[in-house]
């Protein structure tokens, strides 16, 4: 062999930087874009409405500091209800979304008329946003925790089905041939061959759920939902800004420990 | 040992040898135009251990998943442990595959539970319900009976560990004490040592045909290691073209005969 057996024939040519999109890509790109420019003209969002509202926050900032301690007591016991809410809300929700999940995931449920329904209706739950949810639970059972709670349920069915079910769906196929193979019932392949391979990744959901909850069990209370946002709301309505800060400080310590209590609840379980 | 083996109800299974437990008649199965069996006719019986071999995509694996309709047949008959096999009903199948051991050639067990929790899970042959999902939920008999099968293949002392902790040799024995703890009257095993080593394969090849030759089990098995084929069957079958390319006794044969299957 010569070194011009090795030679190739024509040089190779590098392919283009950059690939040329088919026009009807082109044309959805310049929608796209003259939509995103359009928008920032709409919200009416200027430098100098910024720089005229800095003294505004500086002034906020100012009455919010030294936060006042007087009312720690009641805001302490608004904190609980807050992180009871988004426990029994979790707790409830992780409840209804295993059975939810089971007949949502591909290869598990029963019927196809059921897997489709049972998604949708997930879809329903995690699409509409928890506050829609709250306001509809303080129309049906009134003002205060248990509203809440029932909204957090919900937003955690929807979060949780989906992800529980997707976790089902990637266990892997063999132990489930072996199970059913020995003549194992439908509930019996499930409990005892998906439902293990899946817990790791149950168990981290669950985690961020209860984060997730959390954070939303302190919104609720701005719509009457019961927990600490109905103080929070209370004293921004009356300028009782160092109140206010107070019960900010309280919801930022609450978030944190239960972000860094399931990080570490993750890093020992996993 | 002695025990468990007594308490097997297969050995009151051996009452006719000359009876087939298992008979395909016509046997196939397409998967699109694709026809991997096409018209196989063949009977396993009672006692006998049968080796299928024959070059890979010629439907070992579908045949033995055809006789528990893990796949669903094209066509043909399939009469196993008395049963018309595509007559049964849900219920009947769930049945039949009760009194059949299936061994994978990845073991397929839960790779997160004990070695224990998985031969437990054997008894959802017989029985169903929270009782049979965990060795801990499991009743004294059930974990007594579990830990007796993990004995017999030699991992009693491994019972409490996870299965992904163990090497494929140990995990392959653990799947077969899964089918022992089923009781079964007929074991079917698809390439059980293909993914071990030649040293752990043949431990594990003993293991398995010596237990089912101790309680009297029929076993068909199919495997790509001729020498296994020789050693551990009574008789050779080939596949070839979607048919049954031979049939012999295995003493009858040597490695050289069976490798124009392969040609």
């Amino acid at each position: 062999m010569t070194d011009d057996t090795l030679r190739p024939a024509t040089r190779p040519t590098a392919p283009a930087r950059f690939e040329r999109p088919p026009l009807p890509a082109f044309l959805a790109y310049l929608v796209v874009g003259a939509f995103v420019i359009v928008s920032f003209g709409q919200v009416d969002l200027s430098a100098a409405q910024l720089v005229e509202g800095i003294p505004s926050i500086g002034r906020l900032l100012d009455r919010m500091v030294p936060p006042d301690l007087d009312r720690l007591d009641s805001i302490a016991r608004a904190l609980l209800e807050t992180f009871q809410m988004a426990l029994v809300g979790t707790v409830l929700g992780l409840v209804f979304s295993l059975p939810l999940a089971i007949l949502a995931a591909r290869g598990l449920s029963p019927h196809p008329v059921i897997y489709y329904a049972v998604r949708s209706l997930i879809s329903l739950f995690r699409t509409v946003p928890d506050l829609v949810w709250a306001l509809i639970f303080v129309v049906a059972v009134g003002l205060g925790p248990a509203a809440g709670t029932l909204a957090i349920m919900v937003d955690t069915i929807g979060f949780c089905a989906r992800f529980f079910a997707e976790a089902m769906e990637e266990t892997d196929k063999g132990p489930r041939e072996a199970l059913t193979a020995l003549g194992a019932s439908r509930t019996g392949v499930v409990f005892s061959a998906v439902i293990p391979q899946a817990m790791p990744s149950f168990v981290n959901t669950a985690l961020f759920s209860l984060e997730k909850s959390t954070r939303s069990s302190v919104v609720l209370g701005l719509v009457g939902a019961g927990g600490i946002g109905l103080e929070l709301k209370v004293a921004m309505d009356l300028f009782q800004y160092s109140t206010a800060s107070t019960i900010i400080i309280c919801i930022f310590l609450l978030v944190l420990v239960v972000e860094q209590a399931s990080s570490h609840l993750r890093s020992r379980i996993l | 040992m002695v025990a468990v083996a007594e308490a097997m109800p297969v050995a009151a299974q051996r009452a006719d040898p000359s009876a087939p437990v298992l008979a395909l008649t016509g046997l196939a199965k397409a998967f699109g135009k694709i026809r991997v069996l096409d018209g196989i006719d063949l009977a396993v019986r009672s006692g006998e251990a049968v080796a299928l071999i024959g070059s890979n995509g010629t439907g070992k694996s579908t045949l033995l998943r055809c006789c528990l309709r893990l796949i669903e047949p094209t066509g043909g008959t399939i009469r196993l442990l008395d049963r018309d096999v595509m007559a049964l009903r849900p219920t009947a199948l769930r049945a039949l595959r009760a009194d059949v051991g299936f061994v994978f050639q990845r073991h397929n067990l839960v790779p997160s539970l004990s070695a224990l929790s998985n031969v437990v899970h054997g008894a959802q042959s017989r029985r169903s319900g929270p009782r049979t999902w965990l060795q801990g939920l499991a009743p004294q008999a059930l974990r007594a009976e579990a830990l007796q099968c993990l004995e017999r293949v030699g991992l009693a002392d491994l019972a409490g560990r996870r299965v992904d902790h163990l090497s494929g040799g140990q995990s392959q024995r653990v799947a077969i004490a899964r089918a022992l703890m089923q009781r079964p009257r007929f074991v079917m095993a698809d390439e059980p040592v293909a993914s071990l080593d030649p040293s752990a394969g043949e431990e594990v090849m003993d293991l398995l045909v010596g237990l089912l030759r101790t309680d009297g089990v029929t076993l068909l098995f199919t495997s790509h290691n001729l020498h296994h084929a020789l050693a551990y069957a009574d008789r050779v079958v080939g596949l070839r073209g979607g048919g049954v390319g031979l049939d012999a006794p295995a003493r009858s044969q040597n490695v050289e005969d069976l490798r124009h299957l392969y040609d």
